[in-house]
């Protein structure tokens, strides 16, 4: 079982596909009140486009072995913000350890290599992603929607979603 | 596997090649069998069916008993559990989470609760600690009672269900006297647990443990050996290690393939780390004793063997449960810091993880739910070609799928 | 058809003894035997429709003291003894549904065909030695025909309902009665060796001596695993569990009753219960002394054409009958179900060959010993 640091560690040391930075907790500072810091866990920055490379690396790295996919799924942070965030959650069986992993997609051009040919466990998450915020998944295999009907339109978990008036006559209000 | 929502095309008309094994009448004519050309037949299991568990349909395409291809469409119990987790207040949330896997809603709040808590960094008494363990094992035990039972429904053993429901419905009524409800129990709190335990209730418990430790016996002898059940479930739906991996499945599905893997003793949280220690309870995996390894029967046979592992564990919690507090210090209205965690808890149906993230208001920015089902059906597209219809029926029931958690 | 020999199959029946006694003289004999057949299906229809309500009843009081439960307990007061008239009126009241689709004639016929043809196949079943529709001198034939008759309901109310789970069921029920058939029929050579008769009755009449107690079953060494045979064959034929596969209630909804509802599924809910019921009749006859106990026995021999006696007789085989009913309602209750694969090949690979040996061994075990 390694903490976040060796883990950080170890990703530096194999180079692994699309690293970008580590985001730890950190305490708000005193002085300015608008900076409430950060709580909760550390997770490490990636480029989205590299997605999948990275899972391959750290899953077949002896050391990490992270070789479940626990979760996939997105955030879209804000009405404002120019980038969903594609949160990514590892385990490793063998080591007992977790890996949090976050990468900007930028609304603009919503698209990321699937992550299917890493792990299958991948392709029920990623359709759900795609349909819940419309971020497309390359080479998903099976890109139909999952738990929303073929014919909704829209991506109800985007903070800029609007709720249909109805749907096929029933009235939704 | 094809678009099955096509209809097969027609086979094309052929010309007839004699073979060279054809036998020459007198007459002179060539006789030989023809290959008999038959069509799939395309049925939809579901959303309405007993085997199904719920809502799910799972659209197969059999050739005569043989299951060719099997298709799983979800979606049929979606209640937006994510978005409302974005437009209500973070208790309001906690009777949501009971929801989702309507027969753990104990193990639901928990693993909220501790992922909300991972965010603000609280303090839990001791006492509640205590007292969420034991409501979380109890409930897994309930959960895994209707588990074992369900799936002797689907092998067409009736007897057994009623069994376990004579247990769980005691079990209910040790909730009911903790908390008020039966079935979604809202009793586990951000910061602790809601009430502290009626006088008298940890008494109960500990006969609860005593009787079922007697009753598991009955399950056991009844249904988990009988020759048929055997014969149905060994050697169906045989999910390698590997595939397990691959696929993300947890808990049961994952230690039903041998992997010797448990969060609650591999990345303790609460007093699991202290129990695991302790060496109160032992991980069951299967070993394909009957069949092959990661057949259906050892994942029932999986199930079966946790019922008691939880027992060990909630008599470990009611030998050192002492007085005191049952919840920490935390406001009436609710504010989380800004930031963001995931926890992944160790639910009967596998690991159940939350991810929320925070900005800091009264509302979540992103309330994620991983639910263990979803991830565990995924299996299923792989699992039933080439199965018998009656196996495709044993093999979903070993996946213990709840429809609740599948759509959220 | 013969008119002399209707006649004569029916001569020493009690109906026609009875009508005989009270027409007035010089009525033809056709009239006495018309009147005499149209009493007997009155009679015929009241005794299987009760037979069947008393069997659903018992089986949801059996099922829910073996699964921990009551069961019903308030229609008509004593541990809800009227509960199956009360779903007997309510099934009555449903709406008659057809389903879009479905072949109607067919539809319609299918349930007729299978109520009938356990009817048909219940006229040959003697309750006591003056107790009986006909006395046909081929009886077991006639029962075995008929039962199987009823596998065309099945396999017709499957294809018409137009339903693939129905379809699922029918075939399944096809298939397995196919496989079946050889098994029963072959198992119950080796009682019909040592009674030497098709007829049920007199093959009940065999079985007299010995306070009552000369059953074949004790007769050779090979009638236990016939009887054996011939009970998981008849489970089978009734479409009971371990082998209620046609109707596998979480594997094909309720199989080929699926699309039924009303008073039509009753039919075959009736049915079902009848057949249990008739098979272990059969069972009883040719196994355990049909109508015959050490309490028939006390009765002196000058006392036996009484009504007292014909009574009891008939309430031994009911009884009899009953039990054998209760043991295939408490496997129901107890095991799970088998695969349609496991069926077969328990059918073809272990029972057929099993009472062909059967068979053999008792041909030389008479040939020798008898």
């Amino acid at each position: 079982m390694k903490d976040f640091d060796e883990i950080y560690q170890r990703l530096e040391a194999i180079k692994a596909p699309g690293l970008l930075s580590a985001d730890r907790p950190r305490e708000g500072d005193p002085e300015d009140k608008t900076d409430k810091g950060r709580a909760g866990e550390a997770f490490v920055l990636i480029e989205p486009a590299a997605a999948k490379e990275f899972l391959i690396a750290v899953r077949d790295d002896a050391e990490l072995a992270f070789d479940i996919l626990a979760d996939l799924t997105a955030t879209d942070p804000d009405t404002e913000d120019e980038n969903f965030w594609l949160n990514l959650h590892l385990l490793s069986l063998g080591h007992g350890h977790r890996l949090a992993i976050k990468a900007m997609v930028p609304k603009a051009d919503p698209v990321v290599p699937s992550m299917v040919d890493a792990h299958m466990a991948a392709h029920f998450h990623e359709r759900e992603c795609a349909e819940m915020f419309g971020i497309t998944f390359e080479g998903n295999p099976d890109p139909r929607n999952i738990l929303l009907p073929d014919d909704w339109e829209g991506h109800p978990l985007r903070k800029d979603y609007e709720f249909p008036k109805e749907y096929h006559g029933i009235s939704c209000e | 596997m094809t678009e099955i929502n096509t209809p097969p095309e027609p086979p094309e008309a052929k010309t007839i090649e004699i073979p060279e094994t054809a036998r020459t009448l007198p007459s002179g004519e060539r006789e030989f069998m023809l290959d008999v050309s038959t069509s799939d037949l395309e049925v939809n299991m579901g959303p309405q069916h007993p085997a199904t568990h719920g809502v799910m349909r799972i659209l197969i395409r059999t050739d005569g008993e043989v299951v060719t291809g099997g298709q799983v469409h979800l979606g049929y119990l979606h209640r937006c559990a994510e978005k409302i987790g974005e437009n209500v207040e973070w208790l309001q949330y906690l009777p949501y989470t009971d929801r989702y896997d309507y027969l753990s809603a104990m193990n639901n709040n928990l693993g909220y609760s501790l992922a909300v808590e991972a965010v603000m960094g609280v303090e839990i008494p001791r006492r509640a600690t205590l007292l969420r363990t034991i409501c979380a094992e109890l409930n897994r035990i309930g959960s895994h009672l209707i588990a074992f039972g369900t799936y002797g429904l689907d092998i067409g053993a009736f007897t057994p269900f009623f069994y376990c429901f004579r247990e769980r419905e005691w079990m209910m009524a040790l909730f009911e006297k903790i908390c008020g409800a039966r079935l979604t129990y809202s009793y586990i709190r951000i910061g602790g647990v809601f009430n502290d335990a009626p006088v008298g209730w940890l008494k109960e418990v500990e006969r609860f443990c005593d009787v079922f430790e007697e009753k598991w016996q009955e399950y056991y002898d009844l249904l988990v050996v009988n020759h048929i059940f055997v014969q149905r479930t060994a050697k169906i739906g045989v999910i390698t290690p590997e595939m397990a991996v691959d696929y993300g499945l947890t808990g049961p599905m994952l230690r039903g393939s041998g992997i010797d893997f448990d969060l609650r003793r591999d990345m303790p949280y609460m007093a699991y780390g202290e129990i695991s220690k302790a060496g109160v309870y032992d991980v069951p995996l299967g070993r394909g004793e009957k069949g092959e390894l990661g057949d259906c029967w050892d994942r029932v046979y999986v199930r079966v063997q946790e019922m008691m592992e939880s027992i060990k564990i909630i008599r470990w919690c009611l030998g050192c449960i002492e007085d005191g507090p049952v919840i920490g210090d935390i406001p009436k209205v609710l504010k989380v810091p800004p930031g963001e965690a995931y926890v992944g808890i160790e639910n009967p149906r596998g690991e159940l993880g939350h991810y929320v993230a925070s900005d800091g208001g009264k509302v979540a920015k992103r309330c994620r739910v991983r639910g263990p089902s979803f991830c565990n059906v995924a299996v299923l597209e792989k699992l039933l070609p080439g199965t018998f219809l009656a196996d495709s029926v044993a093999i979903i029931g070993s996946t213990d799928v709840v429809i609740g958690e599948t759509d959220r | 058809m013969n008119l002399m020999a209707l006649e004569a199959a029916t001569a020493g029946n009690a109906f026609t003894e009875l009508l005989g006694g009270i027409a007035p003289e010089g009525t033809p004999t056709w009239a006495l035997w018309l009147g005499a057949a149209g009493a007997g299906v009155g009679i015929l229809v009241a005794f299987v429709s009760l037979v069947a309500m008393f069997s659903v009843w018992l089986e949801r009081k059996v099922s829910a003291h073996i699964q921990c439960r009551y069961g019903p307990m308030y229609a008509g007061g004593w541990h809800g003894w009227a509960q199956t008239l009360a779903d007997g009126v309510k099934l009555l009241l449903k709406e008659d549904m057809i389903p879009l689709g479905a072949d109607k004639p067919l539809f319609m016929l299918a349930p007729a065909l299978v109520l009938g043809a356990i009817f048909g196949a219940l006229v040959a079943l003697p309750l006591a030695p003056g107790f009986f529709f006909a006395d046909v001198n081929m009886g077991l034939f006639l029962i075995l025909a008929f039962s199987s008759l009823t596998t065309i309901g099945v396999v017709m109310a499957g294809w018409a309902s137009n339903s693939k789970w129905s379809l699922y069921g029918a075939m399944r029920e096809a298939a397995q009665v196919v496989a079946y058939e050889v098994p029963l029929g072959v198992s119950l050579f080796v009682p019909l060796m040592v009674a030497g008769t098709f007829s049920l009755t007199e093959a009940s009449a065999a079985q007299a001596g010995w306070f009552g107690m000369h059953w074949f079953i004790f007769q050779n060494p090979f009638m236990l695993p016939a009887f054996i045979i011939f009970f998981i064959a008849a489970l089978a034929e009734t479409k009971r569990a371990p082998f209620d596969l046609p109707e596998a209630e979480s594997e094909l909804v309720a199989g080929f009753m699926t699309e039924y509802s009303g008073i039509r599924w009753s039919f075959f809910f009736m049915e079902e219960y009848a057949a249990m019921f008739l098979m272990s009749a059969v069972g009883v006859v040719f196994f355990f002394g049909g109508y015959h106990s050490p309490l028939t026995a006390l009765f002196p021999e000058e006392a036996t054409t009484g009504l007292l006696y014909q009574l009891v007789c008939a309430g031994t085989l009911i009884v009899k009958s009953f039990v054998g009913v209760f043991v295939m309602m408490w496997l129901r209750w107890t095991l799970p179900r088998l695969r349609i694969d496991q069926v077969m090949s328990m059918g073809y690979k272990y029972l057929t060959p099993l009472a062909l040996v059967c068979v053999l061994g008792a041909a030389i075990w008479e040939t020798i010993f008898a």
